[in-house]
C-alpha cells in the first residue's frame, strides 16, 4: 500500500465477489465495506443506520455469515464472498424468505428489512429448525425502531414451517 | 369493498429486495457532500471565525458561516416555527453542543472532513443551565435575552373552582414524575439535498411535511412559495423527529453557494443526537378525590425542556397542557405547562408527543390513588372514564368515546380479574394496566387530486409521506373505495410540492382521518363527474345514475351501464379529475385552555404482566395486551401493526432510553450507549385489539399505544414488588435502589 498521498489515504486496487460476480476496484484505503458497496456497486440495501455495528442495518453475509459492513474495511473483504439482498432474488423470483417476510407484513419502513432477511438466511442455512428463543437470540443483533419483531419472528417460523 | 382489507402494501417487493429509493440513495450529477461544523460548548460567544483555509482547499467548492447572511440580498437568518430564534448557522452565540456553526461543501466526504478541520473557531464559554426547572429560577444563565426566565410559553388551563374541589376531597395526593432527554432514533437518519437554478430550489428531504419545508424555505430565501419544490422519497421511519423543518435550511444555504451543483447532507448518528430530541418533562399532579374514587380536583404543573431554541415547543406546550389531563371526569381542573429554554440540542414533536410523559405522570399517579385507596386500579379508572357527551376540561364536548372498551379488552386480555400467580424464589410477578387519552392537530388540513385516465387507472396525488405506517396503501384503498375502483387499479404520486397539492403534516395521527376525508370529497366529485360524462351516453338523467365497481349504470336498471373507461373514450377525454380538501380549525382561549382542541380524540389502553428480578433489579415485561379506538379500519393488517409497533417503540423510554448528559454534552451518543428495543426485549405474548366504528370516521392509529407502555409497566411493577418508581427509564439500577430503600423503612 503506498503512502498517504496529498493528506488522504492512498488508493488500493482490490477486487470483491459480489453476489456471484466479481468487481475489480480502486478504492481508497479507509473505505468501508457498506460504503463501498453502497456508492460503488449501487447495492443500497445495505444501509448506515449507527455507524458501530450495533443496529445491524448494514448486515452482509461474508462467507455466509451476518456481518456488519460498516466495521469493515473494503480491503478485508477481498477473497471472500459476499451476499447482499440484491443477490437473494433469482430469474425465478423472491428468495423464500423474502417472500415469508411479504406475506407476514414483517416489516413498515423496512430500513432494517435487508438486514433481518441476510440474518434469517444465514441462521436458516445453519439450523433449518431454529427454535423460538435462539430465533430471537440470533436476530438481537438486528433492530427494528418500527417494532416490527413479532411479524419478523412470524416470517421465520411459517418459513421454519414451510421446509 | 377495499376499505376494511388486508391487502400487502404495494411497495413490499422494494421493501424486501432494497430498492426502497431512501433520501440517501440520491444521486444527482455534480452532485456535492456536505460536512457540518458543530460547537464543541452547550453556551458560548463566537469571538473568533476564519474560514479562508478550509474555503481555499482542493476539492472544496463553498463554505457557510453566518457571515454569508450579511448583506441586503442574503436569505435571513433566523427561522422558527413561531418565534424566529434559530439561526441557520450559530451568529455570535453558541447555545447548545453541536449546533451547526459552519458548513461545507466538498467533492468527496474525505475532504469535506478535512475542510472542516481548516475552520478557526474561538469560543468564550459562558455558563449553561440543562434542567428545565432550573432555567426558569432567577439567577440561572439567560439563553435568549427576549426571555430573561427562560421560559417563552406559558400555556394555561383553567376549569372549575381548583380550591373549592381539593376542599371537597376526603384525600389529595401530590407526586412529581420526570423523564429524561431522548431519541426519535430512527434508523434513517436525517437527510436532505438541495439544488439552486436561478431562484429556483429544489430540495429533496426525508421530512414528514414537505409544504411546511416549503414554506420556511420560500421565508427565509425571500422567495414565491412556488419557487420552492419539496420532493420526498419513503422515509426510514420518522416518528415526529422529521415532522419539522431541521437540516433543509443550512443545506439550502449552502447549495446557494455551489454555483447550481446539488448538495446532499447526510447526517450520521452521533449528530442525530444533537438535531432533536424528545422533550425532557418534570411533572407535578395533584389530585383531590373521594372516598369512593371520584376525582374532584386535578392540578398539574407541567415543565418542559424546550433545547436551546423554540423550535415547535410553542405548538407543543400547549398541546400538552391538553394532554396532561387524562381521560377522566374532573369538575375542577388547573393546569400550567411552560416551555423552557435550556442549554441542549431542540426539542420537537415526539412520537405520542407530550402524551407519553403526561401519561408517565397521570396513569402512574392513578395507581397511587387507587393503592391509597384499597380500591382496584381498573375499577377506579371505569368509575372515573370520560364517556361519550361528557365536557372535557376545555369545555370541548366529546364524542365516539372508547376508553372504557380500550381498558376493558387489555385487561381481559392479560387476566386482570383472575388470580395472581404465586411466586417463590427472587422473581415477582405483577400486572399493571393504563389508558390514555390524545388530541390531534385542532388546526389542519389536506388537499388531494384524483386522476383517472381512459385505460381507467386512477391516480391519487397525495403530500401524505410514507414512512412504513403504510399511508400510501391504506389511502389507495380509501380513494379506490370513493370512486369505485378496483385498489389494484390506483397508483399513489407524491409528495412532490410541484405535482401533489397542499397538506399540513404527516404527523399527530391526522393523515387517515384529514387525508382520508379530502379523498373521500375527492372521490365523490369524480363520481358525479363520471355520471354526468356518462348520462348523456346511457341517455338518462344523472340523478338516475349510480357510479361504482367501475361502472356507471341506470340505479333501477342495473345491466343498463358503460365502464369508467368507455365512458372516458366515448367523450374523447384522456383523463377526468377531481380534487377534494378537508379542513379543521380550532383553538383555545389563552388565559383559560377553552375552546375546541381537537377534531376528535386519539384513545388507546395497554395491560401488562411483568417479572421483577429483585436480586438484580431487572424488569421483564412477559405479556403486554394493547387496544386502541381506530374508527373505521382501512387495512386490519397495518393497523395492529401500528399497535404491536407502538408497544415495542414504547418499551424503549420505559426501561432503556436515556440521553445522558454531563454539563451540557451528550455522552451517550451512539446506539450501543443508547439501547433501544431489540428482540430481546419483547414480550413472549404480545397482542393488538382495535376498537372498531364500522360506521365511524377514519381515526389515525400512528400513536395510541404508545403512551400506556411506561405506566401499565410501573403499575406492574408496583404490584410485583410495591416500589413506586417516578423516573424513567425503569432501569435495574433504580429498581434495586427502590428496594433497598423500601426494606429500610
Amino acid at each position: 500500500m503506498k503512502d498517504k498521498v496529498d493528506g488522504f489515504m492512498a488508493e488500493l486496487s482490490l477486487t470483491l465477489q459480489v453476489n456471484g460476480q466479481i468487481y475489480p476496484l480502486t478504492v481508497s484505503a479507509e473505505r468501508t465495506l457498506l460504503d463501498v458497496l453502497r456508492e460503488d456497486l449501487g447495492l443500497v440495501g445495505a444501509r448506515e443506520g449507527c455507524g458501530v455495528g450495533m443496529c445491524g442495518a448494514c448486515t452482509v453475509l461474508l462467507n455466509d455469515q451476518p456481518i456488519s459492513s460498516c466495521l469493515m474495511l473494503a480491503a478485508q473483504a477481498e477473497g471472500a464472498t459476499i451476499t447482499t439482498v440484491e443477490g437473494l432474488e433469482t430469474a425465478d423470483g423472491l428468495h423464500p424468505v423474502q417472500q415469508a417476510f411479504i406475506d407476514q407484513a414483517a416489516f413498515q419502513c423496512a430500513y432494517c428489512t435487508p438486514g433481518f432477511i441476510l440474518s434469517a438466511v444465514a441462521l436458516l442455512k445453519q439450523q433449518s429448525q431454529p427454535d423460538d428463543q435462539v430465533i430471537r437470540d440470533y436476530l438481537a443483533g438486528n433492530l427494528c425502531r418500527c417494532g416490527s419483531y413479532g411479524n419478523i419472528f412470524k416470517a421465520v417460523k411459517t418459513f421454519e414451517e414451510l421446509l | 369493498m377495499a376499505v376494511g382489507k388486508t391487502i400487502p402494501v404495494f411497495d413490499a417487493i422494494a421493501r424486501v429486495n432494497g430498492s426502497i429509493p431512501y433520501a440517501a440513495n440520491l444521486k444527482l450529477p455534480g452532485m456535492l457532500v456536505a460536512k457540518v461544523l458543530r460547537s464543541p460548548l452547550p453556551h458560548a460567544r463566537i469571538v473568533g471565525l476564519n474560514a479562508a483555509a478550509a474555503e481555499s482547499l482542493p476539492g472544496v467548492a463553498a463554505v457557510l458561516t453566518a457571515a454569508d447572511f450579511e448583506s441586503p440580498d442574503s436569505p435571513a437568518l433566523y427561522y422558527g416555527m413561531s418565534l424566529k430564534d434559530q439561526p441557520i448557522v450559530a451568529h455570535e452565540q453558541v447555545r447548545y453542543t453541536g449546533q451547526p456553526v459552519a458548513l461545507v461543501a466538498a467533492e468527496s466526504a474525505e475532504r469535506a472532513e478535512a475542510a472542516l478541520a481548516q475552520i478557526e473557531v474561538d469560543y468564550e464559554e459562558l455558563p449553561g443551565v440543562y434542567d428545565a426547572v432550573e432555567a426558569r429560577q432567577p439567577g440561572a444563565p439567560v439563553l435568549h435575552e427576549a426571555y430573561p426566565d427562560n421560559c417563552f410559553v406559558h400555556a394555561k388551563l383553567r376549569r372549575g373552582d381548583l380550591a373549592a374541589g381539593l376542599a371537597e376531597a376526603d384525600d389529595i395526593i401530590e407526586e412529581t414524575f420526570t423523564s429524561p432527554l431522548a431519541q426519535h432514533a430512527a434508523l434513517e437518519p436525517h437527510v436532505a439535498a438541495a439544488q439552486w437554478q436561478a431562484d429556483r430550489l429544489i430540495v429533496w428531504s426525508a421530512t414528514q411535511s414537505p409544504y411546511l419545508v416549503r414554506q420556511t424555505l420560500a421565508d427565509i430565501f425571500g422567495l414565491p412559495a412556488g419557487h420552492v419544490r419539496v420532493i420526498v422519497p419513503p422515509l426510514g421511519g420518522g416518528y415526529g423527529g422529521k415532522g419539522h423543518i431541521r437540516i433543509e435550511p443550512m443545506v439550502a444555504a449552502l447549495a446557494r453557494k455551489t454555483a447550481g451543483r446539488p448538495v446532499k447532507l447526510i447526517l450520521s448518528r452521533a449528530e442525530e443526537f444533537v438535531t432533536v430530541t424528545k422533550h425532557a418533562a418534570t411533572i407535578t399532579i395533584k389530585t383531590g378525590f373521594k372516598r369512593d374514587g371520584a376525582l374532584t380536583a386535578r392540578q398539574v404543573t407541567l415543565y418542559w425542556n424546550a433545547g436551546a431554541y423554540a423550535d415547535v415547543s410553542p405548538v407543543l406546550v400547549p398541546a400538552g397542557m391538553v394532554r396532561s389531563i387524562g381521560p377522566y371526569r374532573i369538575p375542577a381542573v388547573w393546569v400550567d405547562s411552560y416551555g423552557v429554554y435550556t442549554n441542549l440540542p431542540p426539542a420537537g414533536a415526539f412520537r405520542g408527543a407530550m402524551s407519553s410523559q403526561a401519561a408517565w405522570a397521570y396513569e402512574s399517579h392513578m395507581d397511587t390513588i387507587a393503592r391509597q385507596l384499597g380500591m382496584d386500579p381498573l375499577e377506579l379508572r371505569l368509575k372515573n372514564l370520560l364517556r361519550s357527551g361528557d365536557l372535557f376540561a376545555t369545555g370541548e364536548t366529546l364524542h365516539d368515546l372508547h376508553f372504557a372498551e380500550c381498558l376493558e379488552a387489555v385487561a381481559e386480555g392479560i387476566g386482570w380479574r383472575e388470580a395472581r400467580p404465586a411466586d417463590s424464589g427472587p422473581v415477582k410477578r405483577g400486572r399493571g394496566l393504563a389508558v390514555m387519552m390524545k388530541s390531534t392537530s385542532p388546526t389542519s388540513r389536506s388537499e388531494c387530486r384524483l386522476k383517472i385516465a381512459e385505460n381507467a387507472q386512477m391516480t391519487l396525488f397525495t403530500s401524505t409521506v410514507e414512512m412504513g405506517q403504510g399511508a400510501h396503501t391504506a389511502l389507495a384503498q380509501i380513494a379506490a373505495e370513493a370512486a369505485g375502483v378496483a385498489v389494484e387499479q390506483v397508483k399513489v404520486t407524491g409528495p412532490d410540492t410541484a405535482v401533489t397539492p397542499f397538506d399540513s403534516t404527516t404527523s399527530a395521527s391526522r393523515s387517515s382521518g384529514m387525508m382520508g376525508s379530502a379523498i373521500l370529497k375527492a372521490g365523490a366529485v369524480l363520481k358525479e363527474k363520471l355520471i354526468e360524462a356518462g348520462a348523456p351516453l346511457l341517455e338518462y338523467a344523472p340523478e338516475e345514475l349510480r357510479a361504482e365497481a367501475g361502472y356507471v349504470f341506470v340505479a333501477a336498471q342495473p345491466d343498463q351501464r358503460l365502464s369508467y373507461a368507455e365512458i372516458l373514450q366515448r367523450n374523447g377525454l384522456s383523463a377526468l379529475e377531481a380534487a377534494g380538501e378537508f379542513a379543521t380549525k380550532g383553538g383555545l382561549d389563552p388565559e383559560t385552555g377553552q375552546g375546541l382542541s381537537t377534531p376528535h380524540w386519539h384513545q388507546g389502553a395497554g395491560a401488562c404482566e411483568v417479572a421483577v428480578d429483585t436480586d438484580t433489579g431487572k424488569v421483564t415485561v412477559l405479556r403486554y395486551h394493547a387496544a386502541s379506538f381506530a374508527g373505521r379500519v382501512v387495512n386490519p393488517q397495518l393497523a395492529h401493526l401500528q399497535n404491536e409497533g407502538n408497544v415495542i417503540f414504547g418499551l424503549g423510554p420505559a426501561l432503556l432510553e436515556e440521553m445522558v448528559t454531563d454539563n451540557g454534552q451528550i455522552i451517550n451518543t451512539n446506539l450501543s450507549d443508547y439501547q433501544i428495543p431489540s428482540f430481546l426485549d419483547t414480550p413472549l405474548e404480545l397482542v393488538s385489539t382495535l376498537v372498531e366504528s364500522a360506521a365511524g370516521e377514519f381515526h389515525g392509529i400512528g400513536e395510541m399505544t404508545l403512551p400506556p407502555v411506561a405506566p401499565a409497566i410501573a403499575n406492574a411493577v408496583f404490584d410485583a414488588v410495591g416500589v413506586r418508581i417516578r423516573d424513567l427509564p425503569m432501569t435495574p439500577e433504580k429498581v434495586l435502589r427502590a428496594l433497598r430503600q423500601a426494606e429500610g423503612e
